[in-house]
């Protein structure tokens, strides 16, 4: 397994790093060392605002992610274990489903001739179809459903192990539920809380499927820019380097989230409990 | 426990948010299933009549069924030698303590952090430089890469569960190791080296963001001659091959569940 994780992680990694140093546009064009590609990366503009966005896009899919992840994870925590069997079963599925499968899923759903559309006119919301593929939070919305399933298990396996009894103890000293979750839920659930969000962000800003697929050439993500830079125009130093810039990012971020948390959480056993 | 107007508000809005997760989460495989069906030619919501022609096209055409092939083989082997690897491993970090083990336990989990896109071009740069892009290691060891964190926490978590007396008392009636290891330990903790297993197939099986990378003038998996396909046409053909995929997904998650249980599939 050393071998293995070395080889094919560590190795690859490691001669990425190498090839960003490279000068000039291709693998074999250049020698030697320079900063060259990070310096172009970070004074062009363009690339500049596609970072932001993509990080912008990331904290937003997070943010909701959180909203809406939150109460389903505490409510499969509460339900006895034979309700809870249909709707773990739910929540996995787009975990283990490929990827392709579920943007394609997305594509029916959002097409001029798909779901959505069909919906509303039948419904005589809007008199014609309208185009949501393309479009920002049409690719928003689709790495929410994505990354989903890592906010809810993360917040479900924290509530697990908060014990009712404080819920209940909150009620009969008359807080309302909404006091409840504030002052007891909340702060007891911090470490779910933020490994859910430390995934989905990750997992967003790394995306390159979703924005190629459902944005897309409007919509570009740093995944699909990478991607683009690698396998059509072949520039291989400039995509490493972009491809580190967006390692270290995510690595940033996590280590950030853990500063916050002001204890090893997230790397501890918030990643194990995966 | 009392009840006001914010215990009703924030009860009614839970439940809605949960109806809207749900439906969202499993909206895209049913409507791909349903759409599936269609008789028509083009992709249409509500679809056009009931037929079975779109999968008879996929049975026909050869790209998607060796495709098919392709991910089935390379499933099977990352799912056999992660199982090994992860077994091996998994024994070592939960029952002995070795110089290393951190960092034995932190390298087992590093896959996780990095963006699959970044492992995925970190690979193919790797292999095209040992000239075996058109082999099938690339995407082999890539998915085992992807694959060992999954199969790790598996076994760790039979492991952790597993009575140690058992092995003691096999170990008191002069059994070897090797005995103990073989009919003791590994039936005992079956069900969770099966479910790693399956979770190793799922995890290859599915996967794209990595393959994507890996496929350059070699083998390409199901996942990514979708991708390829999706990129430029749009028709019941994909819906019908996407099914077939939800199909096997699903029955493997099925699969899982009946072996470790719902409640350890989280």
């Amino acid at each position: 397994m050393v071998l293995l994780l070395i080889g094919c992680l560590v190795v690859p990694l490691l001669g990425l790093l190498r090839s960003s140093f490279l000068p000039g546009s291709h693998l074999l064009e250049g020698s030697g060392f320079t900063l060259d590609q990070y310096v172009r990366f970070f004074s062009d503009s363009y690339y500049t605002s596609v970072l932001v966005e993509t990080f912008i896009d990331g904290f937003i899919v997070s943010l909701i992610c959180l909203v809406i992840g939150f109460p389903t994870g505490y409510s499969l925590a509460r339900l006895p274990p034979s309700a809870r069997r249909w709707r773990t079963l739910i929540v996995i599925m787009p975990l283990t489903l490929s990827l392709v499968v579920v943007v394609f899923g997305w594509l029916i759903i959002l097409g001029r001739n798909g779901f959505v559309n069909s919906l509303l006119v039948t419904l005589g919301i809007i008199p014609s179809p309208r185009i949501f593929l393309f479009t920002r939070p049409a690719v928003m919305i689709v790495l929410v459903q994505q990354f989903l399933p890592f906010m809810i298990l993360s917040v479900m396996s924290v509530i697990t192990q908060i014990d009712p009894v404080l819920e209940q103890a909150a009620a009969n000293l008359r807080a309302n539920r909404f006091t409840t979750f504030r002052r007891i839920i909340i702060p007891l659930a911090v470490p779910g809380i933020l490994v859910g969000f430390n995934l989905v962000f990750v997992l967003s800003i790394s995306a390159f499927i979703t924005p190629r697929l459902i944005g897309g050439n409007r919509v570009v993500m740093l995944g699909s820019l990478i991607y683009e830079r690698i396998m059509s125009e072949l520039n291989w130093p400039s995509g490493a380097a972009m491809a580190f810039v967006l390692f270290v990012s995510g690595l940033a971020f996590t280590a950030a989230l853990n500063a916050m948390a002001g204890s090893r959480i997230i790397t501890g056993r918030g990643r194990y409990a995966l | 426990m009392r009840s006001d107007l914010i215990d009703n508000a924030m009860a009614v809005s839970g439940a809605c948010i949960r109806c809207l997760v749900y439906t969202i989460l499993a909206l895209p495989a049913v409507l791909v299933i349903v759409s599936s069906f269609t008789s028509g030619e083009t992709m249409n919501f509500p679809p056009a009549g009931f037929s079975l022609r779109w999968y008879q096209k996929v049975w026909e055409n050869d790209l998607f069924m060796s495709a098919l092939w392709t991910s089935t083989y390379v499933a099977v082997l990352v799912a056999l030698v992660a199982l090994v690897i992860g077994f091996a491993s998994a024994f070592a970090i939960n029952r002995f303590s070795f110089p290393g083990k951190a960092f034995l336990q932190g390298l087992a989990f590093s896959p996780l952090i990095v963006p699959a896109v970044v492992l995925g071009i970190g690979l193919l740069q790797l292999f095209a430089g040992l000239g075996l892009t058109r082999t099938i290691y690339p995407l082999l060891l890539g998915h085992l890469v992807l694959a060992i964190p999954y199969v790790m926490r598996t076994i760790l978590a039979s492991l952790a569960l597993q009575q140690r007396v058992l092995e003691e008392a096999a170990m008191n009636l002069r059994a070897t190791p090797l005995q103990v290891i073989r009919r003791i330990t590994l039936p005992l903790i079956l069900p969770g080296l099966l479910s790693a297993a399956i979770f190793a197939f799922v995890t290859s099986f599915g996967n794209v963001t990595v393959s994507a990378f890996l496929t350059y003038g070699g083998k390409v998996t199901l996942p990514v001659q979708i991708f390829a396909y999706v990129d430029t046409s749009y028709d019941p053909l994909v819906a019908a091959v996407s099914s077939i995929m939800i199909l096997v997904t699903l029955s493997v998650i099925l699969t899982i569940e009946r072996l470790i249980g719902a409640e350890r599939l989280a």
